[in-house]
């Protein structure tokens, strides 16, 4: 019973995800589509696997810039949450900040950082992945380290636990499952927002330079190979945190949802 | 020596603003060793306040609070008691016998001592092959269990509990409270015990404080012995019923405080 319905949780969206392929394929060809119109799905097949070497050449380069800048930003996220934590008085002038900031597309920010630096760096990329990764993680994680059950901190103290023993068997515990989540949301959003950074100038070398100038020289097929790039980047970013996520709540047994 | 005392103490809340709340009134009470004392009342007599005071979880305004002779401070720091709440409170990422290790941690015991411990703890409570689970995988009365089994670890004399069997059905709570008086009669452990159910307060207690609210303070002790060998058909004994009326008219202030009455209204029988 349960296998059937896994076979078709998996069979229906392939079946569906082929059909519309199929049914886009057969728009282009039955109405005669012109290719700056819409390129059929075998075009851009095609096209992505003759440029494929460009593709992935132009993927590591954001994908890097998305890596660097989701390690950076978790690293200050969460060193930045444990102060915010310890001290209340920061926490309620800096949270509201960023939960605005969390809001905004401030990856705007690019094209002033790149101002700052020469133009050909990948600094101001891996910069506006980082913040953007950055505010993420130090909400979600702050929220892990201060949210405390009530009976779990009287326990603490009345076993006359310190500050640093409530922090390390209780706070940074809790806050574990939070960081996963902030990675989840974060994964997609590093990619998203190193290929959007490319928009505001700097070197012409990744995936979402490349997509525009296929774009600017009418290479629509071209284009949409990149786009498909894309989208295996960003997938392979959120598969890569989903199963990190999975390996850390094995390990901790904290899979309490799913089978109680 | 006693194993509580209570003296004069008061606890008032937001004191001097417009949300003062005067949770305890010049309460005085003595535990003795070995026995067995429940905490009666509706809601906001300050029961659990007052069991806060004892565990130093809170300070009182007026008045002093001693444990086995030392000052309330001075025995949670020696942890001279444990703990036990309505929930459970286990902790998700640790497997049983870790959360029931946890305080024998906080004390610096070394490994194979604590685990040597939290296994006759898990024989205690009647779960030895439970160690290696994740608290989760418990009912909830097994959880409640396993949070006993935590708070007597490092055989504290005292055990104080706020609700413990609260949120269990009445037929795990039953049972929970025949397993609490045999751990207690094996450990010879001193309890206080927040409820607000009467026939649990008088089945379990060698004596039942009542306490009414605004302000919240005590009304009556009733003493309730109901002998060293209860069970189930003590629940359908003569005098188990006789508490139970004793403790309901002290609740409602028939013949203690006439005044009071409307403001007990809200107590359960079960």
């Amino acid at each position: 019973m349960t296998f059937v319905n896994r076979l078709r949780n998996l069979v229906v969206p392939f079946i569906f995800g082929v059909g519309f392929l199929l049914f886009w394929e057969g728009a282009v060809r039955f109405f005669h589509l012109k290719p700056y119109f819409l390129a059929p799905p075998s075009k851009i097949l095609s096209q992505f696997f003759d440029n494929a070497s460009r593709i992935w050449e132009a993927a590591s380069v954001s994908g890097m810039n998305a890596l660097v800048g989701l390690i950076a930003g978790t690293v200050f996220g969460v060193a930045m949450s444990f102060i915010l934590s310890r001290f209340r008085i920061l926490s309620s002038l800096i949270t509201p900040l960023a939960i605005a900031l969390n809001a905004i597309p401030i990856f705007v920010l690019v094209a002033v950082l790149n101002n700052m630096y020469s133009i050909t760096s990948e600094i101001p990329r891996r910069i506006m992945v980082s913040l953007v990764v950055y505010f993420i993680v130090l909400v979600n994680v702050a929220k892990g380290l201060t949210q405390v059950k009530t009976t779990h901190l009287e326990i603490m103290h009345s076993y006359a636990a310190s500050d640093i023993e409530i922090l390390r068997k209780v706070r940074v515990p809790n806050a574990v499952p939070y960081l996963f989540t902030a990675l989840k949301i974060s994964a997609p959003a590093a990619v998203i927002t190193s290929f959007v950074s490319e928009y505001f100038g700097g070197s012409q070398n990744g995936l979402g330079s490349r997509i525009t100038s296929n774009i600017a020289n009418s290479k629509n097929a071209a284009a949409w190979a990149y786009v498909l790039g894309a989208c295996l980047l960003g997938l392979a970013f959120y598969l890569v945190s989903v199963v990190l996520e999975n390996v850390a709540s094995r390990g901790a047994g904290a899979t309490n949802n799913t089978n109680k | 020596m006693s194993a509580v005392h209570v003296a004069g103490v008061s606890k008032i809340f937001n004191q001097g603003t417009p949300k003062q709340v005067d949770a305890l009134v010049d309460v005085n009470l003595t535990v003795e060793p070995g026995e067995f004392v429940s905490l009666i009342g509706p809601s906001g007599c300050g029961k659990s306040t007052l069991l806060r005071l004892i565990a130093n979880l809170l300070e009182p305004t007026t008045g002093a609070v001693t444990v086995n002779g030392k000052t309330s401070a001075q025995s949670r720091l020696d942890q001279d008691y444990g703990m036990a709440f309505q929930q459970a409170g286990l902790f998700d990422w640790r497997s049983v016998a870790k959360n029931i290790e946890l305080p024998l941690e906080l004390k610096g015991w070394d490994k194979e001592k604590r685990a040597a411990r939290a296994q006759e703890m898990l024989e205690l409570v009647k779960l030895p092959e439970f160690a290696d689970l994740m608290p989760w995988q418990l009912s909830g009365g097994m959880q409640q269990r396993i949070a006993i089994a935590r708070a007597l670890a490092a055989h504290p004399p005292l055990l104080l509990m706020d609700e413990p069997f609260g949120a269990l059905d009445e037929m795990t709570r039953e049972y929970m409270q025949g397993e609490l008086l045999r751990i207690c009669a094996e450990t010879k452990t001193t309890v206080v015990f927040v409820t607000h159910s009467i026939p649990e307060a008088v089945y379990l207690s060698n004596r039942v404080v009542v306490m009414t609210p605004r302000p919240g303070r005590i009304t009556e002790v009733v003493n309730v012995n109901l002998g060293a060998n209860r069970s189930e058909d003590t629940r359908a004994a003569d005098n188990f019923f006789s508490g139970i009326t004793a403790v309901r008219e002290a609740l409602r202030g028939t013949h203690a405080d006439h005044a009071n009455a409307g403001a007990v209204r809200g107590v359960e029988d079960r």
